[in-house]
């Protein structure tokens, strides 16, 4: 990599560097006009009081993040979020990651059938996901419920519960997402050489030795690649369910902090209060953002 | 060595019951889609309708321009994601490929942008939009979604790993850049973007916060609006026909998998992506 | 080179395409007529057909103005959510439909102009309209913290009790359901015991109007004088009612608002309190003997309800646009547009003509005994408490986050009620 951009240097550092900058042009409009100077103006409003169209914008200075940090609900969203996180990333990371393992390595059969079925749901909208499973895991009338009270059982009122609703809008998400993330880690077992593979069976290495030792380094690019998208799904994608299900409910035991900056700008209007919840976001993952560059990229494996 | 028998089978009920959990939601959701409201209400147990009708679909084509708004939605869908993926290519391509100033602090900045929550740029892109005149219009929709973070990162995670010495000779070669990225680096990160277009077209055609936002006229709008249209908090929703929607909202990326899947999954095994 | 070139044309095939479904979305109004836009939030399953041929039927018959309906999702909060953009980048609609709990909000926040004004300005033979058709206590609904008229009542509703009668009867118990709060207590026991069923369902949407109609009904006020006043005695015994239902005697349903009407509707629950705009989905879909009955009093005590619904205001800019409006304002108050409106909804009509008139509802509510609850409550009806001030809407999360609180147990009714009470009069100073 440094020799390449060594050598193109030599040759014609200023030429290539200008063409360079003409292929970032594209993206970098757009993110300009659509995203940076929203969020600029995001931090600005961060600094008022106001709820978009009232005449008067209220300096604050920073009392929006003062306000924002001292009280308690912003923690429990914060703890929330990070549930979501640890919850997804278990569901649609670590799941299929092994389920691709076994379907690649040490089954046979149906792999196929395996392949088509899991990824189907990921082409239907979370928010028909959403009142399809409030339909289905109704506690007093959903199938689901039915079918328990014949053998005795109930099934918890996963709305309004603290813990359950955080559970179930995580497998409501996960429903959809798994599939992708599935046949993504799966295409990459796929790749890997089989003959690495087969002499590894043949010395008999356990399946989870052959599993951490040999295919998690070999497919780790997709790893991550599936690591940071099950973030951003966890972190975006949840904010379906939960404005569908339970608008952050019971008592904001369901928001996690995208619904939360949602909540406070187009439910009750703080616009700064949002703002700064907002800003605060961006932060905390950016500083995670910037230890996985210091990290974990480093330990890739590039198939050089 | 051969896999133990009882291992073998463990797995097969295993990924069944995956299956099953998966599957199961949707199988219930076809099967009600040609139920009549009360039918759904009072027999929630079978699966598939005891007096299958057509009374949703044709109610629904009766109410809403439906041909219009799959058309209207793949447009949409297809024009973004064909935007992001060029956009994103080009990107990495640049911040793999070239040294210049601030390349990693804007390669930082760029990959930042994918956790600022969309109500950030939901109002002053409604501003911008309503400014050049495209409330109301799928341009209004799709121009603020033609480049995309993820789609920059993914690309050049999947760029990086072209051993340097193909290009470097390439280059040596005296070949120019649009060669390079067409012959060289387009075939071996076709996977990566694969992956992202499919990624890319799916969220796409199932957006609903920033269309709702936009179109106004039903013959503007795209299938998760016309959704909409059934749910209703005080009225109540009239879940049978919210699920035709859905069937049809379904139908059309899942007819393209089809046809496209043994390129899909072909793409994807030859190499993997990296 | 011809995948390029392939991939070039479908790109260009696309859009071509995209183009031409642009064209044919211009607003144009190639005829000389004013065009405006309505905003309302009626869903398919809430008269969203009615409103679509009002609206035609009205363009057919206007050679001076065009209406376009734009539908807003998510009810009031979502039509007020996009109302807030549209503001934001100077637009507006010309007629809006605000619900109840966003009037101060709405009338604090948007440029409006009262219907009165543009009626004295442009339409002299209307004068006496609003006066004539709408009785003033209905017209005062729309009457914002400051005594003002933001706008003309358009829908109104009332919650009402869903009774199955074939349970009440199974539990041996009087099929014309409860008259009173305490009964429905008694009844949900006695259910509970006799049939194994759970007794009750009381509405949880995302605010607080059921829980007014509950507390005001046995003499607390949500607001005296702008400040909170909900935690006096009366209101904590109230609500105290509620929480012992569903966590001590776990006789009613603690659930979220479709899958209560899920579970009423499939005979899983015997009562259940909601909105009479909830009539056709129950009443089309119930397989039992169902019924509607007067929302319950407290014993010895008048119910007071607050009206659910909504007022139409004028949010147009211009002159031309407010004449418009009320052109079509007017259309949409006539006989039989209401009656229709009404037909559609399930909701009860703020005109006072429009129930016995031959060309309005006279069969219609004859033949739907349903409705016949909400019509004659409507005397005990009085405003949606709408916290007046900058965070109005924060007051009335606040309740509904009390509401989770409370009902999970976490929280003492009276505790709850008082601590809410003063973080509110705190909010609103």
């Amino acid at each position: 990599m440094s020799t390449l951009t060594g050598i193109w240097g030599k040759f014609n550092k200023n030429r290539g560097n200008a063409f360079g900058y003409g292929l970032l042009i594209p993206s970098i409009i757009v993110f300009a006009i659509f995203t940076f100077w929203p969020f600029l103006y995001t931090v600005y409003l961060s600094f008022f009081d106001w709820n978009m169209i009232s005449p008067e914008k209220e300096f604050v200075g920073l009392r929006n993040y003062m306000e924002v940090l001292s009280d308690s609900k912003t923690y429990r969203i914060i703890g929330n979020t990070f549930l979501y996180i640890v919850l997804l990333l278990a569901i649609n990371c670590v799941v299929p990651y092994i389920f691709a393992f076994v379907i690649d390595v040490v089954l046979k059969r149906f792999n196929g059938f395996y392949k088509s079925a899991m990824f189907l749901p990921a082409f239907i909208s979370l928010v028909v996901g959403s009142i399809l499973f409030t339909w289905i895991l109704n506690p007093v009338s959903g199938p689901l419920a039915i079918i328990f009270g014949w053998l005795g059982l109930e099934i918890p009122n996963w709305t309004k519960t603290q813990g359950w609703v955080i559970l179930v809008l995580s497998l409501i998400t996960s429903w959809k997402v798994f599939g992708y993330n599935f046949i993504l880690l799966y295409a990459s077992i796929n790749g890997i050489s089989r003959e690495v593979i087969e002499s590894a069976r043949l010395d008999n290495v356990p399946l989870w030795r052959l599993f951490l030792q040999i295919i998690l380094p070999m497919s780790s690019a997709t790893g991550i690649y599936v690591f940071i998208i099950t973030i951003v799904q966890s972190l975006q994608y949840v904010f379906t369910p939960v404005k569908v299900i339970t608008q952050g409910g019971p008592d904001y035991a369901s928001s996690n902090l995208i619904y939360h900056a949602y909540h406070e700008a187009f439910v009750v209007y703080r616009t700064g209060h949002s703002a700064a919840i907002s800003i605060i976001t961006m932060a905390l993952f950016l500083i995670l953002l910037f230890l996985e560059f210091k990290l974990v990229e480093r330990g890739i494996y590039y198939e050089n | 060595m051969k896999t133990n028998r009882a291992v073998a089978l463990t797995w097969h009920i295993i990924f069944m019951a995956t299956v099953l959990i998966l599957v199961f939601p949707i199988i219930y959701a076809v099967g009600m889609s040609f139920k009549p409201l009360q039918d759904a209400y009072n027999n929630v147990l079978n699966i598939l309708p005891l007096h299958p009708s057509l009374e949703n679909y044709i109610t629904l084509f009766d109410t809403l321009p439906i041909l219009q708004i799959t058309m209207n939605t793949f447009i949409i869908a297809s024009v973004v994601t064909i935007f992001k993926i060029v956009t994103s290519f080009l990107a990495a391509y640049a911040f793999v490929y070239f040294d210049f100033k601030g390349k990693e602090i804007l390669y930082f900045v760029l990959i930042g942008t994918i956790f600022i929550p969309f109500t950030v740029t939901m109002i002053p892109n409604y501003l911008i939009i309503s400014e050049m005149g495209l409330l109301d219009s799928i341009w209004g929709v799709m121009l603020p979604q033609l480049a995309d973070a993820v789609g920059i990162f993914l690309i050049r995670q999947s760029m990086k790993s072209i051993p340097v010495s193909l290009v470097e000779v390439a280059r040596l070669d005296n070949m120019g850049h649009r060669r390079i990225m067409k012959d060289i680096v387009l075939p071996l990160v076709r996977p990566a973007v694969t992956a992202v277009g499919i990624w890319f077209f799916i969220s796409t055609w199932n957006e609903f916060v920033w269309p709702v936002l936009i179109l106004k006229t039903t013959d503007n709008y795209t299938l998760p609006l016309a959704l909409q249209m059934f749910i209703s908090s005080e009225g109540g929703t009239n879940f049978t026909v919210a699920m035709a929607v859905s069937v049809i909202t379904m139908i059309i990326p899942l007819i393209l998998y089809l046809i496209f899947q043994k390129y899909i999954i072909g793409t994807f095994t030859s190499s993997g992506i990296k | 080179m011809r995948k390029m070139l392939r991939a070039t044309l479908f790109l260009a095939l696309i859009l071509l395409l995209a183009a031409c479904n642009s064209n044919d979305a211009g607003s144009a109004t190639t005829d000389g007529k004013t065009t405006i836009e309505y905003w309302h939030v009626n869903a398919e399953t809430q008269g969203g057909q009615t409103v679509k041929q009002l609206v035609e039927d009205f363009n057919a018959q206007s050679d001076t103005v065009e209406v376009v309906a734009k539908y807003n999702p998510d009810m009031y909060k979502g039509l007020m959510q996009n109302l807030q953009a549209d503001a934001a980048a100077g637009n507006a609609p010309a007629v809006v439909q605000v619900g109840w709990s966003f009037l101060n909000y709405f009338s604090d926040n948007f440029s409006y102009v009262s219907p009165q004004k543009v009626i004295d300005e442009h339409f002299p033979e209307d004068k006496t309209f609003l006066q004539d058709k709408f009785l003033p206590n209905i017209m005062d609904l729309a009457k914002n913290s400051d005594g003002e008229q933001v706008g003309v009542p358009y829908s109104l509703s009332t919650p009402v009790l869903y009774i199955n009668r074939d349970i009440l009867r199974e539990a041996g118990l009087d099929e014309n359901g409860p008259q009173t709060w305490e009964e429905v207590k008694e009844f949900s026991k006695v259910i509970k015991e006799e049939t194994g069923k759970s007794g009750f369902y009381f509405q949880e949407p995302a605010d607080n109007w059921a829980t007014q109609a509950l507390l005001e009904s046995n003499g607390a006020q949500f607001i005296t004088d702008g400040k909170a006043t909900f935690a006096s005695e009366e209101g904590i015994e109230a609500y105290e009612l509620l929480a012992d239902m569903v966590l001590e005697d776990e006789t009613a349903l603690h659930i979220g608002w479709d899958q209560g009407v899920q579970s009423f509707i499939d005979g899983s629950v015997a009562m259940a309190y909601t909105t009479i705009a909830q009539r056709s989905n129950i009443q089309d879909n119930a397989q039992f003997d169902v019924a509607a009955v007067k929302s319950p009093a407290w014993e010895g005590k008048d119910p007071k309800l607050p009206a659910g619904g909504s007022m139409l205001a004028i949010t147009a800019p211009n002159e031309e646009e407010q004449k418009a409006a009320w052109e079509f304002m007017s259309y949409l108050y006539s006989i039989e547009s209401m009656a229709d409106w009404t037909k559609g909804t399930g909701y009860v009509p703020p005109r006072n003509d429009v129930a016995d008139a031959e060309n309005g509802l006279k069969t219609y509510l004859e033949e739907n005994e349903m409705m016949t609850a909400a019509v004659e409550q409507m005397d005990g009806v009085v405003s949606w408490a709408s916290f007046p001030g900058d965070s109005g809407l924060q007051a009335e999360q606040l309740l509904l986050d009390l509401r989770d609180r409370i009902l999970e147990g976490s929280v003492t009714v009276e505790e709850g009620l008082t601590e809410t009470e003063d973080k509110i009069n705190e909010l609103l100073q």
